[in-house]
């Protein structure tokens, strides 16, 4: 499984195209913010508009991705969240932790 | 219970086709109703139920996307072959993600759409089955059993009775995708620290390219036959009114220290959200035999009520 990735201006963006509850999603998120951070990227945005659902590993990876921006005063955003997805971000207050990107 | 005859409605404006189709159909005892525009194809669907509905996708005035609006609007997942002169892998590709069953050129190879045409019944008929054995199910009990490395290797455990009780309306779309994630939940902690015997505060420690200890170790343990073949058991019951779905591991328990915690802004903890998350999808999280089982319960009520 792979993540498409893409790099417009500064910001690089990491479309999450499944569910983020596996160790294979999680796998790929990884490698797809690897991909973007290693060149040199520091702003990164991920759309979650193609999960339907997120668990406390997704999350986790999540903030794996937020803690090493934050290490180098870089940003991890998200696209406008919607359903499930937007529940379980706002249950977990990650809404107040990740800005939205407008 | 009798089957009825296999009933297809023919969506086509062009006359010398009514005949090739009606001919092939007949002779194998399937019923065929013809729509030869928009407007009767809107009122074919509104009045009758069928198996499948075959549509030309060039008919005057009706572009593809209008047909497909036009039937699954009247008909939500209704099973539907698009017909068009040259099927392009491109808009076959998009018609297909649109929620058509399968799309076929002209001049139709009859071989292969009576494959479709079959195949799409039966999947409708077994479908049809299922929801009217269940209807008269009171109670259900299942029980399931994984070892740490199938579970490794699954994408995420389905479980049967969600997707009956969705097909009863006696759950909404948010009732199972919650039921789901909580479900997630309790085998993620029976695999990981029941089971592999991982502690949380390995997430925190980073090696180079992000890959934390925790991830490191899961994957060792998950190769190790002494850890990797502890099963997790998974039951549920269905009495009518109430489901429990619990979750059992062969790991030495954990007495229950892991309450929810109040979700906080500032936790930025790669761990410790499991607990909250199940409790928001479920009515009651109770645990027993030393916290090696977890039983998630979900009292129902009839919707809308």
């Amino acid at each position: 499984m792979e993540f498409p990735t893409e790099i417009v201006g500064e910001k690089g963006y990491i479309h999450i195209t499944s569910d983020l509850d596996t160790e294979v999603a999680g796998e790929a998120l990884r490698s797809a913010f690897n991909e973007i951070f290693d060149q040199g990227t520091r702003t990164i945005v991920l759309d979650l508009s193609g999960a339907q659902i997120i668990n406390s590993y997704g999350i986790g990876k999540v903030l794996s991705c937020y803690q090493r921006l934050k290490a180098e005063r870089g940003v991890l955003m998200v696209k406008p969240l919607n359903g499930f997805v937007k529940e379980t971000f706002e249950l977990l207050m990650l809404d107040k932790l990740l800005p939205i990107e407008k | 219970m009798q089957l009825s005859r296999p009933h297809i409605l023919l969506a086509d404006s062009d006359a010398k086709s009514h005949e090739v189709f009606r001919s092939f159909f007949e002779r194998r005892g399937w019923d065929l109703e013809i729509a030869t525009d928009a407007s009767n194809l809107g009122q074919a669907l509104e009045t009758s139920v069928f198996d499948i509905v075959i549509a030309d996708a060039t008919m005057p005035g009706m572009s593809p996307s209008m047909l497909l609006g036009h039937v699954f609007r009247k008909r939500p997942g209704q099973a539907l072959i698009v017909m068009g002169e040259s099927a392009s892998s491109e808009n076959g590709f998009k018609l297909l993600r649109s929620g058509v069953t399968d799309v076929i050129t002209k001049p139709v190879d009859f071989t292969w759409l009576e494959r479709c045409v079959e195949q799409a019944i039966s999947c409708r008929r077994q479908d049809e089955r299922e929801k009217q054995t269940y209807a008269f199910v009171t109670c259900e009990q299942t029980e399931m059993q994984f070892s740490c490395k199938q579970l490794g290797e699954v994408q995420a455990i389905s479980l049967p009775i969600l997707r009956r009780l969705l097909d009863s309306q006696q759950i909404t779309d948010t009732e199972a995708l919650k039921i789901r994630l909580a479900v997630q939940e309790a085998v993620l902690n029976a695999v990981e620290h029941g089971n592999l015997e991982l502690e949380s505060r390995w997430k925190e420690e980073m090696h180079a390219g992000g890959l934390d200890k925790f991830s490191q170790i899961r994957r060792e343990r998950l190769a190790d036959p002494s850890f990797a073949n502890r099963s997790v058991k998974l039951s549920s019951t269905f009495n009518g009114e109430t489901l429990e779905i619990s979750i059992r591991d062969e790991g030495r328990g954990f007495l229950n220290t892991q309450q929810a915690s109040v979700p906080q802004a500032q936790n930025l903890s790669c761990s410790g959200r499991g607990m909250t998350l199940m409790t928001n999808a479920v009515d009651e999280v109770r645990f027993s035999l030393n916290g090696s089982e977890v039983t998630l319960v979900k009292y129902l009520t009839k919707q809308g009520s």
